[in-house]
C-alpha cells in the first residue's frame, strides 16, 4: 500500500499507512507466537492433562484466554480515543488482532481439545466466530479500498446519488409522450430504491429484480426492430436507462464493496458479546460443579 | 360566457412555497392525462396520455376513465364515478390529487402533485450506502445475544439445579444443567448422568468422597490411613503452590476418591489412575516408611521390584509350603509332579508319534493347559482330561468295557488289584491297539510287569511313580504306599494382575521359553521382569507409562489401589482396542 497514489493525488509515503498499516507492526505479532509458544509446550509438558479442565494448565490457560476476551473487546472502548506513538491506536490495534489470533491456540489447548454439545464448547464456538470474522474484516481492509476508490473514480457517494436523481429527472421527463406500458416500466425504473434489495443483494452486488434492467430489456424490444430516429422519445428513454444502468452497477459495486467492509462487524461485535456472556456462564459453571 | 369549471394548479417553489394559478374553463368537459393535449395534462408516468374525462352534467361531475386505467376516488380505486361537486371529492391519478370542490355553483378542480420525481426518497446519503438498516442493529443484537445466552445457559441451569438439588433421582427428562456437564461419565456411572446432584452436593463445593462412600460402601482403604498418610512424600515446590492456590479458594488439598477416579473424561470404562497418584507415595516409600515390607517403585520400565512369584518351597505333610520368591530363572518349585516338558514337547520323539497316532499332530502347550472362562488364567493340568488319552490306568478288557484303575485313590487301586490278582485273567498290555504305558504290552520295554503284584504302579517304572512322588507312609489300605498331591499355581503374581488373555498375540514359548527345551520338572517357567537366563522379560515390551516401549504401562495395569481379589483397571485403549493391543493409551 506504501508509495501509492492514490484517487487524491496524495501519495501515501510511510509505510503502514494504509488501512492495514497496523498489520506491519510485527511486535504483537511477536508477543502472540511467543504466547502460542509458551502455551504449546506448558500443553505438551503437562503431567495431566484432562478434558475436565480442572489442571493447573487449564485454569491457567482459562484464566489467559478469559482476560484476553475482555481486553480485546476494549478496543471497542479504545477505538473512541485516538492517541499517538506507543499507546496509539493503532499499535493497539495490531495487538487486538494478533493477540486475537493466538486466543485459538490458547483457547484450544485450555479446550485439551475435548468437545461436545456443551456451553463449554458453545462459548468456544462463538469466540472462534468472532476470531474468523474479525480475521474475514481485516482481509476485506487489506484487499477492498484500493478497489473501492477505483471504482469511484473521484466520485463521492453524494454525488453518484444526485447523479441517479438527474437521469430519474430527465427519464421523468422524457418518458412523457410514450405509450402506458413503456411508461409504465419507465415509472417502476424510477421508483425502484437504487438502495433497496437485502444483505445477500449487497453482498454479490446481484439484483435479478432491477426495474431498471427490466425497463431497458422491455423498452429495446419496441426500439430493436426500428431504425435509431433520434427523434423517437423512445430513443432518448432508451439512452438514458443505458446511462442509469451503468450508474447503477458502479452504486452496487460500491455498496457491495462497502458491505463487505461492513458485514463482518455486525457479526464480530454481536457475537463477542455472545461470547462474553458463553464465558461468563462457563465460569461460573465449571465451579459451580467444582 | 359563465364557466363549466375552474380549473385550479398548485406548485411548490424551490423555497418551499404554494403557487396557486386559477383559471375558468368553458367547456362541459375536461380531458386529463399525460400528453400534451389535454385540459389537465399531469406530467406523471402513471397517468395514462389519455387517461380520463371530467364531464359536467347538471349539477353532477362525472369523472369516467378514457381508457381501462383507473384513478382513485376518495381512497378507492374505480373506473367511473357520479360526483356532487358540493360536497366534494378527492380524485387521484399517479401521483396527482384532483381535488373537486364548488364555489358559486361552479365546481372547482384543484390540481396538485403528491410527491416530486426521484425525490420520495427522503435518505441520507452515507447511512443508505451501508449497510445500516439492512441488518438489525450491532447494539441491538449484542444485547439480544448477551441476555439469551445468560437466560438459556446460566439463569436456567441453576434455576434446574436448584429445583433438584435434594432429589435422590431426577425422572428421565432433559435437564438445563446438562449444557454445563464437561463431558460423559464413565461406563459405571452413566446412570448418574442425568442426576448432577447425585455427586455435586452442593454448588461451588468440590465432590466429596461422602458422596462415593453413600454407593460403594465395600470399598477397601488401600491401607491404614495413618501410614498412607505418612507414606505420602511431602509437596514439592510447584505442588506446594499448588497447595496454597487451593486453600486460599476453599478447594480441599487432602487425597479425594476423585483425583484417582476422575470422572467427566468421556464414556466407556473409567481410565486407568495416572501412575503418578501411586509414585507420589511408592517413588520413595521406603524413606518415610521404614518396615515397609513394598520395595520402592516408580516406573514399571526403570524402577520397580523384581517379580516374586508365590511358590511352593516344600511341603508339610501334603500341604505344600507357599513363599513369595524373587530369582526367576533359576527358581525351583516343589510340585509334587514329575513332568518333563521337553520330553512332551519334543517333535520328534516318542511321545509326539503317540500323540499324532492319537490325535493326529504332536502335542502342543494347549493340549493340556486350558484356559479358563475369563483367559485371565489357565486351569489345572487334570490327568483324567489332559494325561489319560496316554498315560492310561486301563488294566482290564472284560468284553467290550475296560477296568481302569482309580486315579487320586490308592486304595482303591490297591484294592482293584487285590481282586484282578486273583481273578488269572490275561494280563492288559494293550487296549484297543494301543500300548498303553504302565504296563508291560507286547512290545514289551515300558513298564512294570505286572508279576509284582499290587506294589507294582507304585515303584519305579510303575503307572503312579511315572508321575508322582511316592513314599512309604501310607496306611493299610493302600498297602503302605502314599501318594503326595500335587499342587498347581494358577496365579502367580497376588500384588499384581496377570493376564493371558490380553498377551494372546504372543505365542507361549515367547514368554515360557523354556518350555520346550527343559525337563526339570521343577524349573519355574515364567518370564522375568528384565531378560532372565531364558531371554525373555515382561520389559521386552512393556515399559512406564511415558515410556516409548511397545506397551506404555501404568501402574493400574497390573495393580489394584482398593485392594481385592478384582481385576484391575486397564487403559482404556487396550480394552476398546481388543486384548493385545500394541498401542497403551498414558493419556486419556
Amino acid at each position: 500500500m506504501a508509495l501509492r497514489a492514490t484517487q487524491t493525488g496524495r501519495v501515501r509515503v510511510r509505510a503502514g499507512e494504509g488501512h492495514q498499516g497496523y498489520l506491519t507492526k510485527l511486535l504483537w505479532a511477536k508477543v502472540a507466537a511467543a504466547l502460542c509458544l509458551v502455551a504449546i509446550m506448558l500443553y505438551v509438558a503437562d503431567p495431566a492433562p484432562q478434558s475436565s479442565g480442572g489442571t493447573a494448565f487449564g485454569y491457567a490457560s482459562g484464566t489467559l484466554a478469559a482476560g484476553l476476551m475482555l481486553w480485546l473487546t476494549m478496543l471497542g472502548v479504545r477505538k473512541r480515543a485516538t492517541t499517538r506513538g506507543r499507546w496509539s491506536l493503532k499499535n493497539w490495534t495490531s495487538a487486538h488482532v494478533w493477540l486475537g489470533l493466538s486466543l485459538i491456540v490458547i483457547a484450544t489447548l485450555h479446550s485439551a481439545f475435548d468437545f461436545g454439545w456443551t456451553l463449554h464448547t458453545l462459548a468456544y464456538g462463538l469466540m472462534i466466530v468472532v476470531i474468523l470474522s474479525g480475521l474475514f474484516g481485516v482481509i476485506m481492509y487489506a484487499t477492498i479500498p484500493a478497489k473501492m476508490s477505483a471504482n469511484r473514480d473521484e466520485t463521492t457517494e453524494a454525488q453518484m446519488l444526485e447523479a441517479l436523481r438527474s437521469i430519474d429527472r430527465q427519464l421523468d421527463d422524457a418518458a412523457q409522450p410514450i405509450d402506458r406500458e413503456s411508461a409504465g416500466r419507465v415509472l417502476a425504473s424510477i421508483n425502484d430504491d437504487p438502495f433497496g434489495g437485502g444483505v445477500w443483494n449487497r453482498l454479490t452486488g446481484h439484483y435479478p429484480r432491477c426495474e431498471t434492467a427490466a425497463a431497458q430489456m422491455a423498452l429495446k424490444r419496441y426500439t430493436g426492430g426500428r431504425a435509431d430516429a433520434g427523434c423517437d422519445p423512445l430513443e432518448r428513454v432508451d439512452a438514458l436507462l443505458e446511462k442509469k444502468q451503468a450508474l447503477l452497477a458502479r452504486m452496487r459495486r460500491h455498496m457491495q464493496w462497502k458491505a463487505l467492509l461492513e458485514i463482518w462487524l455486525y457479526v464480530h461485535v454481536p457475537v463477542t458479546f455472545a461470547a462474553l456472556a458463553a464465558v461468563t456462564a462457563h465460569v461460573v459453571a465449571v465451579f459451580f460443579f467444582w | 360566457m359563465t364557466a363549466s369549471f375552474i380549473l385550479r394548479t398548485v406548485s411548490r417553489t424551490a423555497d418551499g412555497r404554494d403557487i396557486v394559478r386559477s383559471s375558468p374553463v368553458s367547456d362541459n368537459r375536461l380531458t386529463i392525462g399525460r400528453d400534451a393535449s389535454n385540459s389537465i395534462h399531469l406530467q406523471d408516468l402513471a397517468v395514462d396520455p389519455f387517461h380520463a374525462t371530467l364531464t359536467r352534467q347538471s349539477a353532477w361531475v362525472v369523472a369516467e376513465s378514457a381508457g381501462n386505467l383507473g384513478f382513485g376516488v376518495d381512497g378507492k380505486a374505480t373506473t367511473k364515478a357520479v360526483l356532487d361537486a358540493g360536497k366534494g371529492a378527492e380524485l387521484r391519478f399517479g401521483s396527482h390529487t384532483l381535488t373537486l370542490s364548488e364555489e358559486d355553483d361552479v365546481p372547482v378542480v384543484t390540481v396538485a402533485r403528491v410527491g416530486s420525481v426521484a425525490e420520495a426518497r427522503d435518505l441520507e446519503d452515507s447511512a443508505a450506502f451501508s449497510l445500516r438498516g439492512k441488518l438489525p442493529g450491532k447494539r441491538i443484537s449484542a444485547w439480544t445475544f448477551l441476555l439469551l445466552i445468560l437466560a438459556a445457559c446460566l439463569a436456567w441451569p441453576i434455576m434446574t439445579f436448584a429445583k433438584w438439588s435434594t432429589a435422590k433421582e431426577r425422572p428421565q427428562a432433559v435437564y438445563a444443567d446438562k449444557q454445563w456437564t464437561s463431558g460423559p461419565l464413565s461406563k459405571a456411572h452413566h446412570g448418574l448422568e442425568k442426576d448432577c446432584q447425585a455427586c455435586h452436593a452442593k454448588p461451588f463445593e468440590p465432590v466429596q468422597d461422602a458422596k462415593c462412600i453413600a454407593c460403594h460402601t465395600k470399598v477397601h482403604d488401600h491401607a491404614d490411613a495413618k501410614r498412607q498418610m505418612l507414606a505420602m512424600a511431602p509437596p514439592d515446590g510447584f505442588k506446594r503452590f499448588q497447595n496454597g492456590v487451593k486453600s486460599a479458594v476453599g478447594f480441599p488439598t487432602g487425597q479425594r476418591c476423585v483425583d484417582c477416579h476422575n470422572e467427566h473424561q468421556g464414556a466407556g470404562p473409567m481410565p486407568a489412575t495416572a501412575q503418578a497418584f501411586c509414585t507420589d507415595c511408592h517413588a520413595t516409600m521406603k524413606e518415610r516408611l521404614p518396615d515397609t515390607k513394598l520395595a520402592n517403585a516408580k516406573d514399571f520400565g526403570t524402577s520397580h521390584p523384581n517379580l516374586r512369584p508365590v511358590v511352593s518351597t516344600g511341603w508339610q505333610g501334603d500341604r505344600a509350603m507357599l513363599a513369595r520368591l524373587a530369582g526367576i530363572g533359576v527358581l525351583r518349585e516343589d510340585n509334587g509332579l514329575k513332568f518333563p516338558h521337553a520330553l512332551h514337547m519334543s517333535a520328534g520323539g516318542g511321545v509326539a508319534r503317540m500323540a499324532i497316532s492319537i490325535g493326529g499332530k504332536p502335542l502342543v502347550c494347549a493340549s493340556c493347559h486350558k484356559p479358563t472362562a475369563d483367559g485371565v488364567r489357565f486351569e489345572k493340568v487334570e490327568m483324567e482330561r489332559n494325561c489319560q488319552a496316554c498315560h492310561s490306568l486301563a488294566f482290564e478288557r472284560i468284553g467290550g468295557t475296560v477296568r481302569t484303575l482309580r486315579h487320586g485313590e490308592p486304595e482303591l487301586v490297591v484294592a482293584d488289584l487285590r481282586a484282578w490278582g486273583g481273578s488269572g485273567a490275561p494280563i492288559m498290555g494293550t487296549i484297543a491297539g494301543r500300548r498303553v504305558p504302565g504296563f508291560a504290552g507286547s512290545a514289551g520295554g515300558y513298564g512294570p510287569g505286572y508279576g509284582r503284584g499290587v506294589d507294582a504302579p507304585f515303584m519305579k517304572g510303575g503307572a503312579c511313580y511315572d508321575c508322582h512322588v511316592i513314599d512309604r507312609t501310607g496306611g493299610a489300605a493302600s498297602h503302605g504306599w502314599h501318594v503326595r498331591p500335587v499342587f498347581q499355581q494358577t496365579r502367580y503374581w497376588r500384588k499384581g494382575w496377570f493376564d493371558h488373555k490380553a498377551h494372546d498375540t504372543e505365542k507361549c514359548e515367547d514368554c515360557h521359553a523354556t518350555a520346550r527345551t527343559s525337563n526339570d520338572a521343577r524349573l519355574l517357567m515364567l518370564p522375568a521382569l528384565d531378560k532372565g537366563p531364558d531371554g525373555k522379560g515382561c520389559r521386552d515390551c512393556h515399559g512406564g507409562e511415558a515410556s516409548h516401549a511397545k506397551v506404555k504401562s501404568s501402574c493400574a495395569m497390573c495393580h489394584s489401589y482398593h485392594t481385592g481379589p478384582v481385576r484391575p483397571w486397564r487403559p482404556v485403549a487396550v480394552r476398546r482396542e481388543g486384548v493385545g493391543a500394541r498401542r497403551a493409551v498414558a493419556r486419556p
